[in-house]
């Protein structure tokens, strides 16, 4: 082919496919003109949507936690509206508007006069009923059936459920493709969040002919709405509200698990927040408080998105590590004197006086400072970073939830990059108990736990078991590689913390069951100390993980050991340990 | 002296006709969005004029440079393109479940609208470099190559749209090229028989779409709604057309999309049938001084050039315009220079730029 028919060729095409363009008007424009105005002119089609509701969510035992329910709103339609005043009666003696609010809503629904307007929202059944009816009387009035979210536990696991909020008009451009609409509300945080794609249900509708006076006059075509699937949990919920409960206006967290399986029983972070606020369209007072509240940080979820120093909880690890390495034995003793001294500087125990001579176990036991700055000066900071990361710390735990966070495992690299200075070895003594630049969040201290409860396992948390009828992948255990005598070992120490005279643990210390456990008391440069417990039950056999954290909560060895005791005590009664 | 002759084959019909173009195209917008009561500083209007303002300055930029300093840097060009699309998807795809949507919400810059250039200036520099050595049919490797990553991360994205528009910008950039005919009907060919493959790739909506353009009333109240409400705005506009501003389909909010994809359905009926052809007319004009400029330049890579463009800005009117009307699926191009939109419109004033830039240096040689 010449050149020249080449270019002939390809302009001969477009401008072909042009001339096409101008037929096709042709065609729509002057040919079916009469069919298509007649269609423009005579009745309109629209289009009702019908809401396709979110999946609901139920505990282990079926209990509803976030359910839907059938809410009445109150829509005009501006241009259909023809008796302004019957109108008004109608609205304020149905609702109790008063005129002022009745000006304000025909103002809202006159901005987009062709389309229904909402102007009240989630009334009562009855004044719907007598809204339905005499809207056959009143034009311009239409009452829409939604199905609304609805948290029936309020605040009791809010933090699980998570809330919704309306999409926004930015993130509608992508979001339009997969089906939302403006007006829809989507998972802000929680299991809404990270379970959205399949909560989700499929929205319908009905397509109508309306005619100039905006009657329906037929039903063209129907598309029925589609429920997102049902989430099981594993989630407990008398247990998540004993949780709950026993943290009352504490600020802090409590996370129950079944060490085995992984399997979250119960999760509570405080402050807490009513799911129930942000359902409503629009805003409010409450609502706004409640994002803006920088102090008590109600909506972020303490258990899995806050980090804190562990205190004397680490002093599992450093111990593990220890008696992994063959540092120490269990025979080795060191004596505690009160303090321990490092060139220049002297570090102390938390113990005036000092514990005198101490093995492993009681140095666990006494949650002795001095112990474990020796082990710390034994295993030296590499190892402790090891470790550390070992039981899982330095990366989120994994859980089903968005907004995990990582923590932090400090060693020589992370010092020399983030602070620009080489390592001291008086942070590797404070390494070792659990303070220096280490921070964790609870739910990490909990799968460190776990690794004990589970002879040496790591466990993958997880609070979702069944999406729809599909049950869950359920993660492996997975080994960590710790000799059987060192567990061994830890397990004596946690023993005695909770069972032994002198146990700093002695509060947690159940009826009818064996705990184990440690206690943490961490010093923190914003205020007064955080309070940590963790531990298992049944010593023996360990059917549940427990951790307990209270932000400023003073000694670890107080309240959260007692609240640890209620825990178990009522998975006792609950029948966990049958 | 060069001076000179760079003015003197500058084409100012073009450059007027976009302009005409695009004053249409606000005075479209204005009407699909006047529903919507917005004061001026915050409305659709004010913000395509901003965009308009910005795509001018690179506009002048894309003319001003030598477009062969374009072809030196167009593999890098291309590259960083492609790498860009690569971690679009990345970026989607890494996070898994919920969160997969809200990642590619971030990206207000769409790289697929600016692969369509990148590709051109790609395969031009490629084709016109070994003028006149074409006709194996290892020479057709490469250029294969080049159109064949960027289609595939197009398409995965997912963007059927942009992805079916490189494919004919390929072709009728080897044509000119001077590509064997045969080889080319062999590749259509084989394109047809990979199209079952392509139809597994895609999304469960694009198969909606394409199911509903074939029978619309799969889907009566989504994309079959918006085909059917379309066609009877453009059908009820007639000969002469409501007017501006008084369109019913338009302004009784029955279309949705009507500033962007939809804007000829406003056109259609508020025009009617005189002003939607004359506005077709102008773009063929448009399209016959881009096709002019690539058959006057005596440089083959400029040729390769042209002939990209034109096909890349004669299809997506084609496009756009059928899918208004109902002649195509609906596959989300926007009209180029009148619907709403910043990245469209700066990839379409770049690429009038480029043009410019071939027509004005066209005797340099």
């Amino acid at each position: 082919m010449s050149v020249e028919a080449r270019n002939h060729f390809l302009i001969s095409a477009i401008t072909a496919a042009f001339l096409l363009l101008i037929a096709g008007l042709f065609y729509n424009q002057i040919l079916r003109y009469g069919y298509y105005s007649r269609l423009a002119r005579n009745n309109s089609i629209r289009v009702i949507p019908i809401d396709g509701p979110r999946g609901d969510i139920y505990d282990r035992s079926g209990l509803p936690i976030v359910t839907n329910r059938l809410s009445f709103d109150v829509a005009l339609v501006y241009q259909e509206i023809n008796d302004r005043r019957k109108l008004a009666r109608l609205l304020s003696k149905a609702l109790g508007m008063t005129g002022e609010e009745i000006l304000k809503a025909l103002e809202k629904a006159r901005k987009r006069p062709y389309s229904p307007v909402t102007i009240a929202e989630d009334i009562n059944k009855d004044a719907a009923i007598e809204l339905e009816e005499a809207s056959f009387d009143v034009t311009g009035l239409t009452i829409e059936t939604r199905s609304k979210r609805e948290y029936p536990y309020k605040h009791y696991g809010c933090h699980l459920a998570g809330y919704l909020s309306e999409v926004t008009e930015g993130e509608l451009e992508t979001l339009k493709d997969l089906g939302y609409r403006s007006g829809d509300l989507i998972g802000r945080s929680g299991l809404e969040k990270f379970y959205e794609s399949y909560l989700k249900g499929v929205d319908g509708g009905t397509q109508v002919e309306v005619d100039s006076r905006g009657r329906q006059t037929r039903i063209l075509g129907v598309k029925e709405p589609e429920n997102g699937p049902p989430l099981q949990l594993t989630i407990d919920m008398p247990l998540q509200i004993t949780c709950d409960k026993l943290l009352g206006d504490h600020k802090g967290a409590i996370i129950v698990m079944d060490p085995a399986s992984g399997g979250i029983l119960a999760l509570a972070s405080h402050p807490t927040f009513d799911p129930n606020i942000f359902v409503k369209h629009g805003t409010s007072v409450r609502r706004k408080e409640l994002l803006n509240d920088r102090k008590g940080r109600p909506m972020s979820n303490k258990a899995i998105s806050g980090i804190y120093p562990p205190g004397s909880v680490f002093k599992i690890v450093t111990a593990s590590a220890a008696l992994d390495l063959g540092k120490i034995s269990y025979g080795t003793k060191f004596f505690c004197g009160g303090t321990y001294r490092l060139g220049k500087f002297s570090f102390d125990c938390w113990k005036e006086g000092g514990h005198g001579s101490q093995n492993v176990v009681e140095g666990l036991m006494n949650s002795c400072n001095v112990f474990f700055y020796n082990t710390g000066r034994a295993l030296g900071v590499d190892n402790l970073e090891a470790y550390a990361k070992l039981f899982g710390y330095g990366r989120p735990a994994g859980v089903d939830l968005p907004d995990e966070v990582s923590g932090i495992v400090p060693g020589r690299e992370w010092k020399l990059s983030r602070k620009k200075a080489g390592w001291y070895e008086g942070e590797t003594l404070h390494y070792a108990i659990g303070q220096s630049y280490l921070l964790v969040t609870p739910m990490q201290v909990l799968v460190m736990a776990a690794v004990i409860a589970n002879n040496g396992s790591l466990v993958r948390p997880h609070i979702v078991k069944r999406i729809g009828a599909i049950q869950t992948r359920m993660p492996q255990l997975r080994s960590i590689g710790l000799k059987s005598s060192t567990i061994q070992n830890v397990r004596g120490g946690l023993f005695a913390v909770v069972n032994a005279q002198a146990g700093t643990g002695k509060r947690a210390k159940a009826e009818g069951v064996a705990v184990a456990g440690k206690t943490g008391t961490a010093q923190n440069p914003q205020g007064a100390t955080h309070a940590w417990f963790c531990g298992y039950a049944p010593y023996g056999d360990p059917k549940i993980c427990v951790v307990v954290f209270l932000e400023h909560g003073g000694k670890g060895g107080l309240e959260p050991a007692s609240m640890a005791r209620g825990v178990f005590e009522e998975a006792k009664a609950m029948g966990y340990f049958k | 002296m060069m001076k000179i002759k760079k003015i003197k084959n500058f084409d100012a019909m073009l450059l007027a006709l976009v302009f005409i173009i695009f004053i249409i195209g606000l005075l479209s917008i204005e009407s699909a969005t006047q529903a919507k009561n917005l004061p001026f500083m915050e409305g659709y209007l004010f913000k395509q004029l901003t965009w308009f303002g910005v795509a001018i300055i690179f506009l002048i930029i894309a003319a001003r440079i030598s477009y062969h300093k374009f072809l030196d840097a167009a593999y890098i060009l291309y590259g960083i393109n492609v790498a860009l699309l690569a971690l679009v998807l990345i970026l989607g795809q890494a996070r898994l479940g919920a969160q997969r949507w809200f990642s590619i919400a971030g990206f207000a810059f769409q790289p697929s609208e600016f692969m369509k250039l990148t590709l051109i200036l790609a395969l031009s520099a490629y084709v016109g470099s070994r003028k006149g050595d074409m006709d194996s049919l290892k020479s057709l490797m490469v250029p294969l190559l080049l159109m064949g990553v960027p289609f595939a991360l197009v398409i995965l994205q997912p963007d059927l749209g942009t992805a079916l528009l490189l494919i004919p910008v390929f072709f009728a950039i080897l044509l000119i090229g001077g590509a064997r005919i045969k080889y080319l009907i062999w590749m259509i060919a084989a394109g047809l028989a990979a199209t079952p493959f392509f139809w597994h790739m895609l999304r469960g909506y694009q198969k909606q779409r394409l199911m509903v353009f074939i029978n619309p009333n799969t889907d009566p109240l989504g994309a079959g709604y918006t085909i059917i409400q379309s066609k009877i705005a453009v059908g009820s506009g007639g000969l002469l057309g409501k007017g501006w501003l008084n369109g019913t389909q338009n302004q009784l909010n029955f279309i949705p999309e009507r500033h962007t994809d939809f804007i000829f359905s406003v056109i259609g009926e508020e025009w009617g049938f005189l002003g939607a052809a004359a506005i077709i007319l102008l773009y063929l004009l448009v399209i016959h001084r881009s096709f002019n400029i690539g058959n006057l330049t005596s440089d083959s890579c400029g040729k390769c050039i042209a002939a990209g463009i034109t096909v890349l800005l004669g299809l997506q009117v084609v496009i756009n315009i059928a899918m208004t009307i109902g002649l195509m699926p609906v596959v989300g191009i926007p009209l180029p220079l009148v619907s709403y939109g910043g990245s469209s419109l700066l990839a379409t004033l770049v690429a009038i730029g480029l043009l410019i830039n071939v027509g004005i240096r066209r005797s340099t040689f």
